[in-house]
């Protein structure tokens, strides 16, 4: 039997769902092995009701609705797996605290009648979260890589390190250690260390981590010459809430 | 062996005709550092100082599939490409001598192997930067691990060591434009050239003892303050010649209808590296981990092989962006002053 797959979008900006059509030719072979009951963006297919065994689930948890549906989705799926930075670490929205401000700013003095918003978290905030594919958008390859491993039945198994080992197999030149604000070491690699590649420091896209050193980094920086603030603004772009500047 | 000498405007000229035998790559100029490319010869920097990953990309490169599996069957995939590698000075011939060690003796690796059978050595000779210490490990002259080794000492004519048959065979290629005739003068030249060369060195690290300090350093909290600053990157390891620790993975590659083996450059300096079954991690802390490393770089081998895996290329000086290095570690840990940021502020 054909394992049972979702595709879902909460509040983001669909660039991992995008990401993942981009896999043209390969995700017709996906559909050929999988039965797709949901996709937000390629199909009108859309059965609720059965039970999954992978959910992927896109954006952050930024309204009452998108919670509701995070729920339901958790409930009827043997894997869920977050899909990109929002789903992961809360997006960029979640960097500053002032939520009820920029709300207001945004949106005025209004009533919210569809849904009611809430302050922007990851998906793991509420529910387990199985599996996770890292990235402001996501990388296409790692997308693959897991869902092969999921369609295995066995867990995906994507970098774990920092961005840095990746930009050595490329044998590019170390923008840090030329000066530039390099977020390369505390950041998750797996995209090909891309920025770096083409010359652009690394600015975290790929969220923290695991075992950040913000605080070596950050004074690292600090004695190049840059200002606390400048370092504070750039490492909580993509900080989520799991890292800490101080 | 064979010393022979070749006109220092034909080393192109030979070099091209060496496309005969196989791809040749040289040093060429990358941003402010250099990089083993695929070039024409006329492009080779002879000039050039460490390039920022060693010659090892050439026989483990950093991800590779080792094979597929398909309709019941595997199959494994192997290099069969016959290159010509030129510009290696001492210090990675060195490292390359400890990786034919490791990959070729005990546990032979096919992969390996298949790729350093096919790889011609070409060795040219250099004059140490601010940032090299091969003087220090003793790995600044070689006498084996090459097939041909170019001097380039002062007047007309590289001094060529002829290091193993498949180099005889290189220099047939093009005899005519080799000259067996060594005079007295081309050997003094030579003698005084490495007086020259190791004068060059700026280093002041002494190695000396150093497997003995290392061990009795253990404990000593000096590793906490390294393992505050130390990121994790893994540049040092990926840049470190010597360095040889990968991670095997297995994909399914369904819309090829195949499952792969890949084999990709780890590192002890991450922390999954000591992670077992289980969830138990034998390095938790990024100060355990380190000692690894500079057990490994200054002792470790020692015990195995009789030298440690440190042959001073200055890699690891110019990747690690908090300056944990060979020369910073081997002085803090004997006491002498360092400028890291780790060692600030101590005085
Ligand atoms: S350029 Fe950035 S990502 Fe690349 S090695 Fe340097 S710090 Fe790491
Ligand atoms: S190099 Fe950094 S900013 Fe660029 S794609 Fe990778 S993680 Fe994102
Ligand atoms: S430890 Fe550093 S200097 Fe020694 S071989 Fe490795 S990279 Fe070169
Ligand atoms: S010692 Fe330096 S290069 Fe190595 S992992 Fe630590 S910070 Fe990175």
């Amino acid at each position: 039997m054909k394992p049972k797959v979702g595709f879902y979008e909460l509040t983001g900006c669909a660039g991992d769902m995008l990401n993942m059509l981009n896999c043209e030719d390969q995700l017709l072979s996906l559909f050929d092995v999988v039965e797709v009951k949901s996709f937000a963006m390629a199909s009108s297919a859309h059965d609720e009701d059965t039970e999954l065994d992978i959910a992927f689930v896109e954006g952050s948890v930024s309204t009452e609705e998108n919670l509701h549906l995070l729920k339901r989705v958790r409930e009827k799926s043997k894997i869920l797996v977050a899909v990109g930075h929002c789903a992961i670490f809360g997006g960029v929205q979640i960097s500053e605290n002032n939520w009820e401000e920029r709300l207001k700013k945004v949106y005025g003095d209004v009533n919210f009648i569809h849904t009611r918003p809430i302050p922007h978290e990851p998906l793991g905030m509420f529910v387990r979260v199985d599996a996770v594919i890292p990235g402001c958008p996501i990388n296409k390859h790692q997308f693959l890589s897991a869902a092969g491993k999921l369609l295995l039945g066995t867990m995906p198994e994507l970098y774990s390190f920092a961005v840095c080992a990746e930009c050595k197999w490329k044998e590019n030149e170390c923008l840090l250690m030329k000066g530039k604000i390099c977020l390369g070491p505390i950041t998750r690699g797996g995209c090909g260390a891309i920025c770096p590649t083409h010359n652009i420091p690394c600015i975290g896209c790929f969220g923290p981590v695991e075992e950040e050193n913000v605080s070596s980094e950050y004074k690292l920086l600090l004695e190049k010459g840059y200002s606390p603030e400048e370092l504070r603004n750039r490492m909580k772009i993509f900080g989520g809430k799991v890292r800490e500047v101080k | 062996m064979r010393v022979i000498k070749l006109d220092k405007t034909k080393l192109v000229e030979y070099l091209r005709s060496l496309e005969e035998w196989g791809e040749v790559w040289g040093p060429v100029r990358k941003g402010e550092k250099f990089v083993f490319a695929k070039k024409d010869p006329s492009e080779f920097d002879l000039t050039a100082r460490r390039t920022i990953l060693p010659p090892k990309k050439f026989f483990v490169p950093p991800r590779f599939t080792m094979f597929s599996y398909r309709d019941g069957r595997w199959e494994e995939e192997f290099d069969e490409s016959r290159r010509i590698i030129f510009g290696l000075h001492p210090c990675d011939i060195f490292g390359i001598l400890i990786l034919d060690r490791l990959f070729m003796e005990h546990y032979p690796d096919p992969y390996y192997i298949k790729r350093r059978k096919n790889t011609a050595i070409l060795g040219f000779s250099c004059l140490p930067d601010e940032k090299c210490f091969c003087i220090a490990t003793n790995t600044h002259s070689v006498e084996e691990g090459f097939d041909l080794f170019f001097s380039d000492v002062e007047g007309e004519f590289y001094l060529v060591w002829v290091g193993s048959s498949l180099g005889d065979d290189l220099t047939r290629i093009r005899e005519d434009l080799f000259d067996e005739d060594v005079t007295e003068e081309d050997i003094e030249r030579y003698i005084e050239w490495r007086r020259k060369r190791d004068k060059m060195f700026k280093t002041d690290l002494d190695l000396t003892g150093m497997p003995e300090i290392v061990e009795i350093s253990y404990k000593r909290p000096i590793w906490e303050k390294i393992g505050e600053a130390c990121l994790s990157c893994g540049s040092c390891s990926m840049v470190c010649p010597t360095c040889n620790c990968y991670n095997v993975v297995d994909e399914n590659v369904f819309y090829e209808e195949r499952i792969k083996r890949d084999r990709h450059w780890d590192s002890c300096m991450f922390k999954e590296y000591s992670l077992v079954a289980g969830g138990h991690n034998f390095r938790e802390k990024r100060s355990d981990r380190l000692k690894l490393f500079y057990t490994h770089k200054l002792t470790g081998f020692m015990s195995q092989f009789g030298k440690p895996a440190c042959v001073g290329c200055g890699r690891c000086v110019d990747a690690c962006p908090v300056g944990i290095n060979v020369p910073n570690v081997a002085k803090a840990l004997k006491g002498e002053k360092v400028d890291a940021i780790w060692a600030r502020g101590e005085e």
